[in-house]
Order: C-alpha cells, then structure tokens, then sequence
C-alpha cells in the first residue's frame, strides 16, 4: 500500500511553505520521525519527518519551490505491504503525481503556459508523445529558456519523466539537423525581451512584487471585470471642507476628500449588499458581508499596500480621518502589520491624490468591487439650465459582474454621489 | 537550609557539576538506588515522549505542543517524592509529573489532539488541569492549601509556573495570600530563561526570582534545576516546611528550554547556537546519566535499551490514541456559556464548515 504524505499545518494557521533542503529521494528507506525535508514557513524553519515506515517512491516539488499546505509532499511505499500488482499501481500514482506537479507549478506562478513552439521544426517528432510531459518545473524553465517544447521531447526517467539532459540533448540535435523552415520559425527564442547590447538593469524580484503579480492576474482571471464611470458635482463638499479643516487642523488631524468618500462609500454599501458581498461556488453560496471594512490603496515606496480602515461606517469622520492617515503613514514607513492589512470587504484607490482622473481599477480579489476617485478639478456644468462652473470629482468603479448586477452598481454610484454633492448628508447619518 | 541559601546570598543551590560529579556531599539527599534509578527511567520516558510529540506534531498528526525538553528533573524530583494525596497544579511543562501522577500518555496526546477529555486525567487524583493560560492557576492553588489547612490535612500543594507567569498580577496575588496565610504550598518557578522570546533580564528588575520570596515573606531558594540531587533537596526541604504547618516556599529551578516555546516557534530567532550549546552541557539527563554510571547503578546498554522501549511504548499508545480519538464538535464550545453567545455560535459554524472542507480535501 502507499501513503501519500500532505505537507501539514505545523504552525496554527499556515497556508504554504518552501522547500529549503531535500534529505531523501525515490528509492530512499524510511522510518517514523525520520527527516524528509527542510521546509521554510512563516513561523519556523523545520524539519519535517516521516509518519510512516516504508520506501520513498515519489516526492513533489524541487529545492526552493513552495508547497501549499495540504498539498502531497511524498508518497510511501509502506514497509512490508509491497503490492504485487506494483507495476500497474506505480504508473497509477505516476499519472496522479503529475497533476500534483501541475498544481504546485499553477501555486508557484506561470509554468502552466505550454513552452514556445518556435524554432522546432514538426518533423523532428517520429512518435506520438503525451500530451503534457512528466517534468519538474526546472525541467520546465530550463526548457522554455531553450526554446524546446518539452512535450516533443523524449523523456528517459521514470515512466517517462523528460529530465534536464533530455532536453538539452533534444537542443543540440535540433540545432544540428538543419530543417527546412521560413526565417521567422529559426529566430530564437529569447526569454527575455532585451537587447543583449544595451544597458539594462536588473533587480530581484521583491516578495512584495511577487504577490501584486499574482494577485492581479489572478483577479483579472477570475473576476468578470465591469467598469462604471461618473463625476459627482462637489461644490458644497468642497465649501464644507474649507470650513472644518481648521477645527480638525486644531485636533492636528488632515482631513481630506479622500475621508469623506470613504465615510460616503461605508455608508452606501448598507444599502447596497452585493457591492460588500463574496462568491463562493464550491460551496454554492453568496456571502453578503454585514461589517464594512474598506481598503484603501496606498502607493507606497515599496509597493502596492492596501491597509484596512475597519468598520468604516461606524466611525466618525474625524475617526476616519485619524485612522486614515495613521494607516498611510504606516504604509509608507514599512510598518503595516498583517492584521493592518487584513479583512478587507471593499476596496478604494485614490489615484486622484496623484492627478489621474479615470481608470479602469482591478478588483482586490474575491471582495466584489473597487473604487477609484480621481482628481478634484473644475468644468462647466448646467444648473438650472444654465452653464456655470462647476467642481467635479471624476469616479470610476470596477465591480465583479458575476456578483453585482449593471443595475445594482450604477444604483451603487448614484447614492454615493449623493452623499458627495450633499456632505451634510455624512454628518447626519451614522 | 533555607537560611544558608538565602536568597540574598545570590547562591545557586547545586550537588552535582556537568559531569554529574558531586560538589557538595553535605546536602546530597538521601534517596535509594531503586527510587534513583526509577526516577531516571521516568525522565528518559518523558524525554522520549517529549520529542517524539514534536516529531508527530511536524508530521500533522498532532497540535500545537509546548516542548518540556530539558526542563524534565524540576517536576520529577516532585514526581518520586510526593504523597499520594498530595495536589498537582501544572503549568504545561511538567510531563513526568503528570504520569507519575497516574495519568497516562494517552490523556496528554488527547488533550494536545484537540479533545478536551484528555484534560480531565483518566486515573490521576488531586490533579488541576494542564494550564495554559499564565499564572492563572496560582490563586487556585493557593485556594487548594486554604482547604488542606482547614481542613487539619497534611498535605501538599505543588504548584508550577514559568519565568514569565511571575511578571502577571495572579503571581503575586498568590505570593501574598500564601505568605500571609501559611498555607502548604511549594511554588516551583521553572525559570528556563525565556517568556516566549523575552529573555529573563528584560523581564523583571530582580537578579533573581528567589529574591521575591523575601518580600513576600516566605523562605526562598534559587535551585539548579537541571541538577536532580539538588531539585531533590530543594523540594525535600520545602515539603517538610509546607507539611509541617510553617507556611509557603518558593523555589527558582533554574533551567533551560532547549526546544521551542511550542511547535509554532522558531527559537533561533531570538536566541544563538552557542547558548544552546552551552545549556546543553548542563542538560539534567545527562548529567543524571553520569552519576549512574560512573557509580555502577546503570550501563550504557542499558541506557539503549530503555530508550528504544520508551519510543517503541510511546509510538504504540499514540497510535492507540489515534484510532481510540472520537470528540464531537459541540463539546469544544459545550461547557463555558449556558447559552452559547453570538461570536462563539459564529466560530462553531465556521469551525464546522471548516471540517466539512477538510473532510472534503481527504
């Protein structure tokens, strides 16, 4: 019998971990307790040991890679229940193995996209060949780097597995067989878009950098993107403004546009729940979220940081303010805590601080919406059919349309310009 | 004895050095081979099961558990000299107490597995409960020596706590009560250097924690706690005090934690290789281990021997322990609230939730 061993919560609450050091490969005997691997958490750097006596057959994931938690780490032959069916049963975990690899690659970033077709030529192939390759994601990279479709490539591990030298070999063979083929199929394939012969820099990636990465593509994946846009006239807004910043400046608070769209925003989700809701289709269900936390997008020095304002529409503007700026401030000094930054129901990007007006925002993913306010400027506009001039700030706002209908967003927006074009309306309610 | 080391004097009580060689024949206790060498047996056993928790915690097949690794003579040197009637009171590092209490493995695995059973000590008497929040349990034990005194019983109240539990206000409730109120109550404060990841000197004005007994009015005593003989002592000494009727003692056992705070610490964060080296030294079974042998009581093959049958006995009741393990959901949230409030009724759904998707990814 095996045992597929999962990599465990060894830290009350971990969602993945890195491999730092493998102490066995297939092949390798094990007992109870004895160490697998070394694996990197957000808690601890640990040793993870064995449950089970018995053979290693298979282990997932290469030095440096992550893990997500629940996810196989190994499987084990377990001592003194060898199948004699072994043949058959190996290349069953096999075939199950290679999806894991898929998925830790699906965890770890972009190893999904097939490699580039080009600079193969089609007559290379003389047998029909698995669709998808058994290879690990070095494999993988080495051959996306080389310009090799590792699917044409012959594979002389384990039941196939294309391991590093195969694809070398399949690289040089290549290049020595001079195929027929039109100028634009023998370009190579470089992986990076640079000239060779200019000055570039290069700059590791940041952890913070990496996670914006994911985050995005991810949202665009998966969300079904709609964008709203409209200005709200915020003449009043702007006298009443004028007026408080005093009393708040003599409180040593700034108080800003931004504090009262966020007061006007916590307000309007009350009355408009799918804009504060979350989808969750493994289990069926619709979360309408009933406290109102709003992240706010700060472009901090190092990065994107979205710290959390909690409970937004129970707080007073000047509690708003306060916290507000103390949460940027924090932002722009490294000093967000995890739960600064966690919790997140609806998400608001101020790129109007910076001059932008409109834009197309994308989701902080799974919340169902976000909002971008942009620039206070002025331009003519009617009242009372006549053209005067007028203050208007410019708003734009993405919502996930598999959760919020067109209706329901435009709906959204127009009370929430009601609050911006009549503010004493915010200070009334609560 | 508690006026030769009085806690002014700064002295550190000790018998035996590293090489478990004795320094100080005058007050080496006296105890018989046979009581010695199952005292020793119990401590590789605790040591055994210790690790092999953590093992099992990495494996995912256990909680979160806080380590007692080589801390284990401080509670053994209870372990082989209390009565029967005498009470307990844990902190969470004193695994040989808890056995030679009476309870078996199987509640301590219970307990860090999750089910709430495990805390209630299948065959232990006169046992409080594993204590996980700090210092908390002090003021009960302090209560438990008020009823042995009223009661005209001479028994004794052990009661444990860390280094850190003796900076929180319940520490100090229970120094003065006990004090004022002679009651037949051993403090033992493990001192393993750390409150977490703050270290000693960062945490309390004094030099010591003995010191405080002076304050408080009770003799004091600052102990090696990795040295058995002089644990064995110390205890002695303040059992015949607290039994005789003349009141409380507090006793420092000055340890070491050489593994982590609990398996979600990483203790290289905060503190170096070369002190871990050097405590290492000092470990207590180690050095017990020395005695032994350099006086003919116990051999190397011996010492093999037993440890594999502790691991062999230790895997064999956790995986009992493992098939055995049935808890339902309700008795985690069944036993606080008549009426469970609204955040708890929240969690227990989203607690329930969660295990139907666990059950889900299996």
């Amino acid at each position: 019998m095996k045992y597929t061993f999962n990599f465990p919560d060894i830290g009350e609450g971990l969602e993945e971990g890195t491999i730092a050091e493998w102490y066995v490969e297939p092949g390798s005997k094990v007992e109870t307790g004895d160490p697998l691997v070394k694996m990197e958490t957000d808690k601890v750097v640990t040793d993870i040991p064995s449950p089970r006596n018995g053979t290693i057959v298979e282990r997932f994931g290469e030095e440096g890679e992550v893990v997500e938690v629940g996810n196989p780490l190994v499987i084990i032959q377990l001592e003194g229940e060898e199948s004699s069916e072994e043949q058959q049963e190996n290349f069953e975990v096999e075939e199950e193995g290679a999806g894991v690899v898929g998925t830790i690659e699906v965890a770890s970033g972009n190893d999904v996209m097939p490699a580039s077709n080009e600079g193969v030529a089609e007559a290379t192939t003389t047998k029909p060949l698995p669709s998808k390759a058994l290879a690990t994601p070095v494999a993988r990279a080495l051959a996306r780097d080389l310009g090799v479709d590792i699917n044409q490539v012959a594979g002389s591990g384990n039941n196939g597995r294309v391991m590093k030298e195969d694809i070398i070999a399949f690289k040089n063979q290549n290049q020595q067989q001079p195929v027929a083929s039109t100028p634009a199929q023998q370009q190579p394939v470089i992986s990076n878009n640079y000239a060779f012969d200019e000055t570039v820099e290069e700059l590791p990636l940041t952890q913070i950098r990496k996670t914006i990465a994911k985050n995005m593509v991810y949202s665009k994946q998966n969300a079904a993107h709609m964008t709203l846009f409209d200005e709200a006239e915020v003449s009043e807004l702007v006298k009443l403004r004028d007026k408080i910043k005093h009393r708040y400046a003599e409180k040593g608070v700034k108080i800003s546009y931004l504090h009262f769209l966020l007061k006007a925003i916590a307000l309007s989700l009350r009355h408009h729940p799918q804009l504060n809701a979350e989808m969750n289709l493994e289990n069926n269900k619709m979360i309408l979220k009933k406290y109102y936390h709003l992240g706010i997008a700060v472009d901090a020095p190092q990065g994107l940081v979205v710290p959390v304002l909690k409970h937004a529409d129970k707080i007073s503007l000047l509690d708003i303010a306060q916290q507000t700026n103390q949460l940027a401030e924090k932002a722009r000094n490294s000093q967000l805590s995890m739960d600064d930054m966690k919790g997140g129901t609806f998400t608001i990007t101020n790129f109007g601080s910076i001059g932008g007006r409109f834009a197309v925002p994308v989701i902080n993913y799974p919340q169902a919406a976000i909002l971008g306010a942009g620039k206070i400027f002025k331009k003519p506009v009617v009242k009372n059919d006549e053209v005067v001039a007028g203050t208007v700030m410019p708003l734009s706002i993405s919502v996930d349309h598999r959760i919020v209908d067109g209706g329901e967003v435009t709906r959204f927006m127009n009370r929430v310009i009601e609050y911006m074009e009549d503010p004493y309306l915010l200070l009334l309610e609560s | 004895m508690f006026d030769v080391y009085h806690p002014t004097k700064k002295e550190l009580f000790q018998i035996m050095d590293n090489e478990g060689k004795v320094i100080n024949k005058e007050w080496f206790p006296k105890i018989d081979d046979s009581t010695l060498l199952k005292a020793y047996k119990e401590l590789v056993f605790a040591r055994a099961a210790d690790l092999m928790i953590v093992s099992y915690q990495r494996q995912g097949r256990i909680y979160t558990y806080p380590p007692g690794y080589g801390q284990e003579a401080v509670s053994e040197a209870v372990a082989v000299q209390m009565k029967k009637e005498d009470w307990v009171v844990p902190a969470f590092r004193e695994l040989p107490l808890y056995l030679a209490k009476g309870a078996s493995l199987k509640d301590v695995f219970k307990f860090y597995m999750g089910d709430e059973k495990g805390a209630g000590w299948s065959n232990a008497k006169n046992m409080l409960p594993i204590s996980v929040p700090i210092a908390t349990q002090l003021p009960h034990a302090v209560g438990l020596g008020y009823s042995l005194k009223y009661n005209k019983k001479d028994n004794v109240v052990y009661a444990f706590v860390g280094d850190g539990g003796t900076s929180t206000g319940d520490f100090h409730e229970a120094m003065n009560f006990a004090a004022v109120w002679k009651v037949p109550v051993v403090f033992i404060v493990q001192n393993n250097q750390f409150a977490i990841s703050v270290p000693f000197e960062t945490q309390t004005g004094t030099d010591t924690i003995a010191i405080k007994s002076v304050a408080y009015g009770m003799p004091g005593l600052r102990v090696d706690g990795n040295d058995f003989f002089a644990m064995y002592k110390a205890i002695e000494q303040a059992s015949e005090h607290a039994r005789s009727g003349k009141g409380a003692v507090l006793i420092e056992a000055v340890t070491y934690r050489r593994g982590a705070h609990t398996t979600s610490d990483d203790p290289y964060k905060y503190r170096t290789k070369e002190e871990e080296e050097l405590w290492e030294k000092k470990d207590p079974v180690k050095r017990l281990k020395a005695y032994l042998i350099t006086n003919k009581l116990w051999t190397e093959e011996e010492d093999d021997r037993h440890i594999k049958a502790c691991k062999k006995e230790v895997d064999k009741l956790f995986i009992e322990t493992e098939q055995e393990l049935s808890y339902e959901l309700d008795e985690v949230f069944d036993h606080l609230y008549s009426e469970l409030p609204d955040d708890l009724e929240k969690q227990k759904a989203r607690y329930k939730a969660f295990l139907e998707w666990k059950a889900k990814r299996k």
